[in-house]
């Protein structure tokens, strides 16, 4: 027997007469997950997030979040407000009741509501990694406790009792709301890799790494983690979205961090002092624009992480 | 009259790797009553083919040109014109289909004979609770099931085999013209295969459909239809009369492919070494099972067996039995991945799962395995190289890996720039499960568990996989525990067999006695259920089938074992 035999492809081969240009740059595109246009779009919307912050420093000026930094209740650049004046170019967003400038609260509260989700999320998902190997790894008492606590924790809302520790704790820092927030996010994490180590540690190239006398350490970082990248990139953005959402709804309630200027923070403020009846728009109408371009830039990335997984979603 | 034809039908799959030609100018006929045979190897088209007809071609395949022509539509017969509306009232009642994997195909929370309800409601509207259990009840008759019993179940109360026969009585509740079975037996054992097919003939015999048969089992197709067509890459090769095509055959390709089937007596595919090398002498013997048994809760996978296994002459001893026989549990009990329930399993001496972490290495290295499914045995993060260096270099090892993994590779017959430095989806199943033989060769063990090394390979490369295995035997002295549910190759590798049911031993022997020769009542029911592709030999039909099976669960509580003979180095004991 020869090896050309084996090496003899069992399908037909592909033909690729008749293919236009177009069709060729679409295949290509198949070829590499990560030419992905929502991916693409996804990552440059939360880019443009940062770079609003990052550049926003030194082209605008940070000290105008402050009060009385401008006149009160200025609208946007041609926008009458309600006295009758015309917003002007020295705050080109308007600025609040207090003359906080609108523009210098989104470039500094934007990244800081970024910062919260990421950190909320990094941290879980560490926790998440730790207990979901201990408890598919391990098995036994071990995993009873690691799932059934995990479980439990899965059906408290944690709304409910971040109200209450944050009403208690009065005034935190972004870190201590991340900390605070991460503890309500490990449990997603730790059910999925959980069940992808209990199905892998089962798996052919498992049991030849057993073969092969490989240590623990190695067959769970070596053989398994890289295979568990794809899902644990999902599953980080999917948490950098619930921890956004959490911090953001307990700003608006006027919790969190009471000096460092967020978006859940700058629509709080508008709330309570009645932006709406005095129809400015622009308080809390363009931290809302941004957090919505925000979750939109995570769910893109989602999507398109998904699609890179799982090659069944791409379309030729 | 032809109750299907097929004209000139090309067939494209667009990839991103360009137009795949998955069909090619297919053209045939399909005659009321007769039952014809697609064989090819996995990507060769024949399913493709089949379901063309029934358009239920898989995304984002598309015909693309030809037609299909269903004979017994008014008007006009090209399948492919009609619209959703007319294709759904075709699919079942003109033309009908038994998947391969049953278990996946019945609904899970539905009972029986509401699924064969459901079936008939879909062609011919509402009918009276009493027609729907009066149909329901002759189709499950049909098929050999009690339709007092089994219509009341749900599907994972069922065994394989019924649930096989189920989605036959599925297929045939509506009398179609045309039955597409496509691999209908793959996942049973050869007792079980033999009734279904034998089952599946009676039922299109009764009804007088034309019957597709899907496979990849040149004996299988001796034994069931009358027509055969090879395909290859998508081509019709050859189309003929059953008894022409096995015994006459004009393309190398149908050749090939039924040399490929292992006969039991017939020649040889292996070539014999005049004298393998020798393992060293020991005290003790290599590989020791002492009263070994294995429980899960109240379920016994395998009663108490020992045995001792000398290395001093390589050998290769056979384990077969079918599915649920506790022999994959023996393997991974000989590899460590399992406790004994009672009894040690003994390596040179030293209770394996009592060893510090030191021997436990030593014993890695010496003791190696091939697993059943080449697709997973590869991480499909890393390159091949990994799952061959990784262990070398583990092991301490000495020399230059690179050169050690190309020398394994060409001993296995593969070369190595085609092969080293790919990821695993790059490569056939053939070649991945032969780089793990190279693997083994490479860290030169001197055990080797093979659990169904083959089993999951395309026909035409068994013969060549197991002849690098039984090389590692004759050119490298390494012994070898071969774990098979398939006799025939067992018949050829194997120094001594031992043949496992329900955890028992029931013969035992040299191969030429035990299976050359059966004595045991289940080691001959397994031989005369294998089909092998000789039409003179008689496969009995679905009445002796029957009767073997309830033979069986006659035999079924604490069996006898019956020993064949020994030869020397290896002896059995049970208890």
């Amino acid at each position: 027997m020869s090896h050309n035999n084996a090496a003899a492809p069992e399908t037909a081969a592909p033909d690729m007469t008749g293919i236009t240009k177009k069709q060729l740059k679409r295949m290509r595109r198949f070829d590499n997950p990560w030419n992905n246009p929502k991916l693409i779009w996804g990552i440059g919307l939360l880019l443009g997030i940062v770079l609003l912050g990052v550049l926003g420093r030194f082209f605008w000026d940070p000290e105008l979040v402050f009060t009385g930094a401008g006149m009160p209740r200025q609208g946007p650049v041609g926008i009458e407000n309600l006295r009758g004046q015309v917003g002007t170019w020295a705050h080109p967003l308007g600025t609040d009741v207090s003359g906080k400038d609108i523009l210098a609260l989104l470039i500094v509260g934007a990244p800081n509501s970024l910062y919260v989700g990421v950190l909320a999320s990094l941290i879980g998902m560490s926790i998440g990694i730790f207990l979901g190997f201990s408890a598919g790894y391990t098995g036994g008492r071990v995993d009873d406790v690691i799932r059934v606590s995990s479980d439990v924790m899965i059906t408290i809302p944690p709304l409910l009792i971040l109200v209450v520790v944050q009403a208690s704790f009065g005034d935190i820092t972004l870190t201590m709301m991340a900390i605070l927030i991460a503890a309500f996010v490990w449990q997603s994490p730790t059910r999925l890799i959980r069940a992808q180590v209990l199905s892998m540690r089962e798996s052919g190239y498992v049991q030849m790494a057993r073969l092969s006398g490989a240590s623990n350490m190695h067959i769970m970082f070596r053989e398994m983690l890289p295979n568990l990248v794809p899902y644990l990139f999902g599953s980080f953005i999917a948490n950098v979205t619930t921890s956004i959402v959490t911090a953001v709804g307990l700003e608006v309630l006027g919790l969190g961090p009471q000096r460092v200027p967020t978006l859940g923070r700058v629509i709080y403020d508008a709330i309570s002092s009645a932006a709406l009846t005095q129809n400015m728009w622009w308080w809390w109408g363009f931290p809302t624009i941004l957090l919505g371009v925000m979750f939109i830039g995570l769910l893109l990335i989602n999507l398109g992480l998904d699609e890179v997984s799982n090659p069944r979603l791409r379309k030729l | 009259m032809s109750v299907l034809d097929i004209k000139n039908i090309h067939i494209d799959f667009p990839t991103s790797k360009g137009v795949v030609h998955a069909v090619t100018d297919v053209t045939l006929s399909i005659e009321k009553g007769r039952r014809i045979g697609f064989i090819g190897e996995s990507g060769s088209g024949k399913t493709t083919t089949a379901l063309a007809a029934m358009r239920m071609l898989a995304n984002p395949g598309f015909v693309a040109g030809g037609e299909v022509h269903l004979n017994s539509l008014d008007g006009n017969t090209n399948v492919l014109h009609l619209d959703d509306e007319q294709m759904r009232r075709v699919r079942l009642r003109k033309i009908s289909y038994i998947p391969q994997g049953a278990m996946n195909s019945l609904n899970p929370v539905m009972r029986v004979d509401a699924q064969i309800w459901d079936a008939v409601v879909a062609h011919e509207g509402g009918l009276s609770q009493a027609d729907l259990q009066a149909r329901s009840d002759t189709a499950l008759d049909g098929v050999g099931l009690d339709p007092k019993v089994v219509g009341r179940l749900f599907p994972h109360e069922l065994s394989g085999g019924m649930k096989q026969r189920v989605c036959i009585a599925i297929g045939t509740c509506l009398t179609p013209d045309l039955i597409i079975a496509d691999e209908p037996t793959s996942a049973l054992d050869v007792i079980t295969q033999r009734h279904v097919m034998q089952t599946l003939r009676e039922m299109q015999e009764k009804i007088g459909a034309g019957l597709i048969l899907i496979g990849h089992d040149m004996g299988l197709m001796a034994q069931s239809v009358d027509d055969i067509a090879v395909l290859k890459k998508g081509v019709l090769v050859e189309f003929g009369p059953v008894r022409k095509i096995i015994e006459d055959a004009e393309h190398p390709y149908t050749r090939e492919l039924i040399s490929s089937v292992p006969l039991v007596g017939g020649d040889s595919f292996l070539s014999a070494q005049a004298s393998p090398p020798k393992g060293e002498k020991l005290d003790q013997p290599l590989l020791e099972l002492d009263g070994v048994s294995k429980q899960y809760g109240a379920v016994t996978a395998l009663h108490p067996m020992s045995f001792a296994l000398d290395g001093e002459e390589p050998k290769i001893i056979s384990i077969v039995g079918q599915s649920g026989s506790g022999k994959s549990t023996m393997g991974s009990l000989m590899l460590g991945f399992n406790d004994p329930s009672a009894g040690q399993v003994r390596f040179k001496g030293d209770d394996i799962n009592a060893m510090s972490a030191g021997a436990k290495l030593a014993f890695r290295k010496q003791v190696q395995a091939v697993f059943q499914d080449p697709y997973a045995c590869f991480n499909p993060f890393y390159r091949v190289n990994h799952a061959l260096k990784f262990p070398y270099e583990n092991f301490g090892m000495g020399g230059d890996v690179q050169t050690a993994m190309e020398e394994a590779c060409t001993a296995v017959g593969l070369d190595p720039s085609l092969v080293l430095g790919r990821y695993p989806h790059q490569l056939s199943g053939g070649q991945r499960q032969r780089l793990i033989v190279a693997r083994a060769l490479m860290l030169s063990p001197k055990l080797l568990i093979a659990d169904e090394p083959v089993s999951m390979v395309d026909a035409s490369l068994r013969a060549t996989i197991l002849a690098n295995i039984h090389d590692l035997k004759d050119k490298h002295g390494i012994s070898i525990i071969y774990i098979t549910h398939d006799l025939a190759t067992a018949y050829h590798v194997s120094d001594y067999v031992m043949v496992l049911y329900h955890g028992h031993v029931v013969e035992a022997g040299p191969p030429k006695e035990v299976i050359g020769d059966p004595q045991h009542a289940y080691t001959r029911l397994l031989i005369d259920s294998i089909p092998w592709p000789d039409l003179d030999r008689d496969w009995g039909d679905a009445d002796d089938a029957r009767a073997a099976l309830d033979e069986l669960a006659r035999i079924g509580g604490t069996p006898e074992t019956v020993y064949r003979g020994d030869i020397p180095g290896f002896t059995l004991g049970q208890g």
